[in-house]
């Protein structure tokens, strides 16, 4: 599946909308479909409101497969350069809410509910590529 | 989205419908943030929410640190399995309370 996305907030409902349909046309599980769809939403979030510094209308893509042991997404902008696996981890052992530092989260969570994620910079595209087991 | 607000037994109850993402987070925070005013005691209740993203984290976040402050309380309640686990990725199940239901919560201050 093949999406183009336009750098505006509300696109997130509709490209969360077609990675739900996509489950559940190759029949993943809902755990697994919510876990997905968090996946996109949190890095469209990212590119939509960071990569492009101007007022401009631009589109990015997200492309995702799936074959028998997991679904592949990739996300490919031509926004300014920017590797968000080289952004800092959030400190999440606190147990106190006053010592809890608002903010760096996306990233963080798709790390955690992916196999696997990297970052590369391709001519003048950021490309990132998912892995999820399913 | 929407957020359904009223007092019960003397603890604000939030409800959110549908899905808290970055479209609808800041409607989110804008209810939620006026609800949490003062020393109150605030239950946000989850089993209508879908889905929730870190842009929603971030508004529950900043409504506990809130009421932490002014010597209120937050607690979470009614968390469906899925919205429960990226609360427990983000360490938040360490930081804000969570009750199974309103019942229950009513009965650990009475």
């Amino acid at each position: 599946m093949l999406i183009e996305i336009e750098n505006n907030i509300e696109e997130i409902d509709r490209a969360c909308d077609l990675t739900r349909a996509f489950c559940l046309q190759h029949k993943i599980s809902d755990e697994k479909c919510h876990d997905i769809t968090l996946i996109v939403d949190e890095i469209m979030t990212n590119i939509i409101k960071y990569a492009y510094s101007d007022k401009q209308s631009h589109t990015f893509s997200l492309l995702m497969e799936k074959n028998d042991i997991h679904i592949a997404i990739c996300f490919l902008d031509d926004g300014t350069e920017f590797d968000p696996l080289a952004a800092k981890t959030p400190d999440i052992s606190s147990t106190c809410i006053e010592d809890r530092p608002i903010g760096g989260l996306g990233i963080f969570i798709v790390r955690q509910l992916a196999e696997d994620v990297k970052y590369s910079r391709v001519g003048n595209l950021n490309r990132l590529d998912i892995v999820v087991n399913v | 989205m929407e957020v359904k607000t009223s007092t019960q037994d003397g603890v604000t109850l939030v409800v959110p419908v549908g899905r808290v993402d970055s479209s609808t987070a800041k409607a989110f925070e804008d209810e939620v943030m006026k609800a949490a005013n003062g020393n109150t005691k605030m239950a946000i209740q989850f089993d209508k929410v879908d889905y929730i993203s870190s842009a929603g984290l971030r508004v529950i976040l900043m409504a506990g640190k809130k009421l932490t402050a002014a010597k209120g309380e937050l607690v979470l309640i009614n968390m469906p399995d899925k919205i429960f686990s990226v609360f427990k990725v983000s360490g938040f199940d360490k930081i804000i309370k969570i009750c199974p239901n309103f019942e229950e919560y009513k009965q650990s201050f009475n």
